[in-house]
């Protein structure tokens, strides 16, 4: 057990990798990566999804171990086993997710699996006065006024976020690791959280920040190293970089995606899908467009830029305070997935395993889910009569599936995202939304699923793609809209766009 | 579905068979030692027992099935039951006189079973406009029914059934107790409900997961609402099944009756967390069951132990379950 937090904080340590690579099965993720991360400074961490970047953070958070290479802090060897061995090197990680208890005070969070104890009656009880006088001091010496007793369920997440780092503190690391910490703050509390890490680097700590956005860069970052798929591609001096050399460096040399020849859209023809105003405050603001049948529309943005949220709104999944949503000139109000299913939206959610899927039931089944009473007008329902949807998508679609009474949860990531797709498709929609289609799956899966959606919109289908890769934006896209912090901001065509325009067109600031 | 499981090269079929039907084996070897062990057990007499108790919990039990798969519960069917049984002896207390007995009788089984839909329907809606869970409402439910069906009786039970009532729960068709009728036409009812129906599939896929039903378009809510109605009709069924056997609308009878309905269901192989489980495994539960009280009685094993036995076969049932879903 660690021991509550000393009173003063000691002095950062060099962190050093030197050929380090970690390999899974097939893929090389990580390959032959050299650093050496100064203390005292703060260290960007960029790259594209699958540039990398994750495993780095893994092997430093204690999860899993390099296949070859060696990891020095301060010179000294380390391999990190477990989380432990990594805060007992004083390593310590504040991953993406917040890790706190919401229903426990500020104070009890920070030392919590290691309350101070005192003895009273003969018996260890938990030292409630030393641990929020340990706490307040902890947090004044970081400059935060918050009050140890509040319940961390009555902050804010950026107030979260901050605690979150000084529970981290209170392990007096000399590495800290900040994952996306402002992928969920506003600006105000961006503030809040840089007066920390500039605060806890003046100390002579040694950060590594890993985000997508690239203006935080310049504010808050003394170097920036940069991943791509699994290779060191440089490492720059803040002073001496820009947007544009950054950009390079996490994309390389792109060569232009191959895009089947696309029909012309008939735009004078009224939409399939359009929506006007669509507000839910805090979320998105004023959200309006309109999708023609046949077209693909594709929706780019940061991570948490609202995309998302746009598309579950549209579809009824989640309320939104104002504005309208027309399919077919018929306008649907007080929207829910079951109406709008009627009105023939079909949407494939990001998060397949969570809640694409029954995982526990079988490939028929979950083909099934969304047509029942299609495929059952009368409500009576047979294997029999479900069995026409369920091939015709297997063969499609080309599901790979032995058995498709078997759980669905024994397939690959690819013929998963199939199955989610085939299950809307056999609902026969007039408007799909597939949001982030190509997440967890391999190159070849992600090939078929674009073919997928190119062959349905050539059929009629109206689409709207998303995808954080905007790579694969600009790949399928026939048009694309550029959503900033809840707005829409900008329509391209994805023809005469580069990727380099369409990245700066999503950050936030870089009208500057 | 078990039927589906792949069959791997080099295991031998009784192992198969073992994996995939585990609690119909077992019940077969548990059969056939109580023939050769618990005098009497096999006679006409006794099997016919065992089946007409069994179908008072098994009628319950089917409908318990449905609600655990959709990933709720119901702690309070042994209390609504009751509650059944003293609404019908009122009514038929009441309305004699007006309509004739026969007549009062049903008029007062429409209306138990109507009050049971009801009631099971707004646990159903608890859970959605207010989030109670299932398990907090029906456990208020528990004791709330039964004290209802108390104020109903005044405390004595009511022998108010019109003549030819008790053929209900204690007369024969053809030989076999009337209730096995009920107890099969519920089975096949609630079989091809589960199996055949959009509503049934929807349950397994709420159960299963309730955001992805959600956003395929599935209206959650009905579903979850539906399923808790229905068992709140059966169980009045059931009740009024009980009441007639007896011969009076008790406030105190089937009490932790709550409790063998849902270690039948699990003894069947449904999972607690919703999504998993048969009808026909019910079935299997409620007769396992049955002729393991009843070979126990048979054999002079004393009232304390068969408690302690019955809680012991709960317990290794999910076990088994867990074991088998590793080994699969």
């Amino acid at each position: 057990m660690l021991d509550a937090m000393p009173p003063h904080l000691r002095t950062g340590g060099l962190l050093e990798f030197d050929d380090v690579t970690k390999v899974y099965g097939q893929t090389v993720a990580l390959s032959a990566f050299s650093h050496r991360f100064e203390p005292g400074r703060v260290h960007a961490l960029m790259g594209k999804n699958g540039s990398g970047k994750s495993t780095l953070v893994k092997i430093l958070a204690g999860v899993i171990l390099p296949t070859s290479g060696a990891l020095r802090v301060n010179g000294a060897e380390a391999a990190f086993h477990t989380p432990q061995d990594a805060f007992g090197a004083g390593v310590i990680t504040v991953h993406q997710e917040l890790s706190l208890v919401p229903s426990l005070s500020i104070g009890e969070n920070i030392f919590l699996g290691r309350l101070p104890m005192a003895r009273k009656f003969g018996l260890a009880v938990v030292d409630w006065t030393r641990l929020h006088k340990e706490a307040t001091a902890l947090l004044h010496e970081m400059g935060l006024d918050l009050d140890p007793h509040r319940l961390v369920s009555a902050l804010s997440v950026g107030q979260q976020q901050v605690v979150e780092i000084a529970k981290a503190m209170s392990f007096n690391p000399s590495v800290l690791l900040l994952d996306e910490p402002t992928s969920a703050l506003a600006t105000r509390e961006v503030n809040l959280l840089f007066t920390l890490v500039r605060r806890l680097r003046d100390r002579g700590v040694t950060i590594l920040y890993i985000t997508h956005r690239m203006n935080e860069l310049f504010e808050i970052a003394d170097t920036c190293t940069v991943l791509r798929d699994g290779i060191f591609a440089g490492s720059v001096e803040m002073t001496e970089a820009s947007h544009s050399l950054i950009v390079e460096m996490m994309f390389g040399e792109t060569a232009r995606a191959r895009r089947p020849a696309r029909k012309a859209i008939d735009r004078s023809a009224a939409p399939v899908l359009a929506v006007d105003g669509l507000t839910r405050h805090g979320d998105f603001e004023d959200v309006s467009l309109a999708v023609h049948r046949g077209e693909i529309l594709g929706i780019a943005g940061l991570l948490g830029a609202g995309r998302t949220e746009v598309m579950r709104a549209i579809f009824g999944a989640d309320p939104v305070d104002a504005g309208s949503v027309t399919v077919n000139g018929r306008t649907v109000p007080t929207a829910t997935p079951k109406q709008m299913k009627e009105a023939g939206l079909g949407y494939t959610p990001e998060n397949r395993k969570e809640v694409g899927l029954v995982q526990i039931l079988s490939t028929h089944d979950n083909l099934c889910m969304a047509s029942l009473g299609r495929i059952a007008p009368s409500g009576v329902i047979t294997r029999g009569r479900e069995k026409a949807s369920v091939t015709r998508q297997i063969a499609d679609l080309a599901i790979k599936v032995s058995e498709p009474l078997l759980p669905v949860s024994s397939l690959s990531g690819g013929n998963q995202q199939k199955v989610v797709i085939g299950n809307w498709l056999n609902t026969q929609p007039k408007v799909m939304f597939f949001d982030e289609p190509s997440r967890g799956v391999d190159v070849q899966a992600k090939r078929q699923i674009f073919d997928i959606i190119w062959d349905q919109a050539e059929r009629g289908l109206a689409a709207i793609f998303v995808s954080t890769e905007l790579e694969e934006v600009l790949e399928v896209a026939d048009r694309i809209l550029v959503m900033r912090q809840g707005r829409i901001v900008a329509e391209v065509d994805p023809t005469a766009t580069t990727l380099d325009e369409l990245y700066r067109l999503c950050m936030e600031g870089s009208s500057e | 579905m078990t039927t589906a499981l792949a069959s791997r090269p080099g295991t031998s079929p009784v192992i198969r068979l073992i994996k995939s039907y585990p609690m119909e084996v077992i019940l077969v070897v548990l059969v056939v030692i109580l023939i050769f062990t618990a005098p009497g057990f096999a006679s006409l007499r006794n099997v016919l027992n065992v089946l007409r108790t069994g179908s008072l919990l098994g009628i319950i039990a089917f409908g318990m099935t449905a609600v655990i798969i959709s990933g709720e519960i119901d702690l309070s069917v042994g209390a609504g039951a009751a509650l059944a049984g003293c609404i019908v002896a009122w009514f038929c207390g009441a309305l004699v006189d007006i309509v004739g007995g026969p007549l009062a009788a049903l008029i007062g089984i429409v209306i138990a079973v109507a009050v049971g839909f009801a009631i099971g329907f707004s646990v159903g809606k608890l859970r959605q406009w207010f989030n109670v869970p299932s398990f907090i409402a029906t456990l208020a439910l528990f004791t709330a029914l039964r004290g209802a069906a108390n104020l109903i009786t005044g405390g004595f039970p009511l022998t108010t059934f019109p003549k030819g009532f008790d053929f209900l729960g204690g007369g024969y068709l053809l030989g076999i107790p009337f209730p096995v009728y009920i107890f099969a036409l519920t089975f096949a009812g609630m079989h091809f409900l589960m199996n055949f129906t959009r509503f049934g599939r929807a349950v397994y896929a709420v159960g299963g997961n309730m955001e992805a039903a959600r956003l395929s378009g599935i209206d959650i809510w009905w579903v979850k609402c539906m399923a808790l109605g229905i068992l709140g009709a059966l169980t009045a069924v059931s009740g009024t099944l009980i009441a007639s056997q007896i011969g009076s609308g008790t406030g105190t009878t089937a009490t932790g009756m709550e409790l063998d309905v849902i270690a039948a269901v699990i003894i069947g192989g449904t999972s607690l967390f919703g999504g998993k489980g048969r009808i026909w495994g019910t079935l299997i539960g409620v007769l396992f069951l049955g002729c393991i009280s009843n070979g126990m009685t048979l054999l002079n094993v004393s009232e304390y132990w068969q408690y302690v036995v019955r809680g012991g076969i709960i317990l290794g049932a999910v076990l088994l379950n867990q074991v088998l879903e590793r080994v699969r």
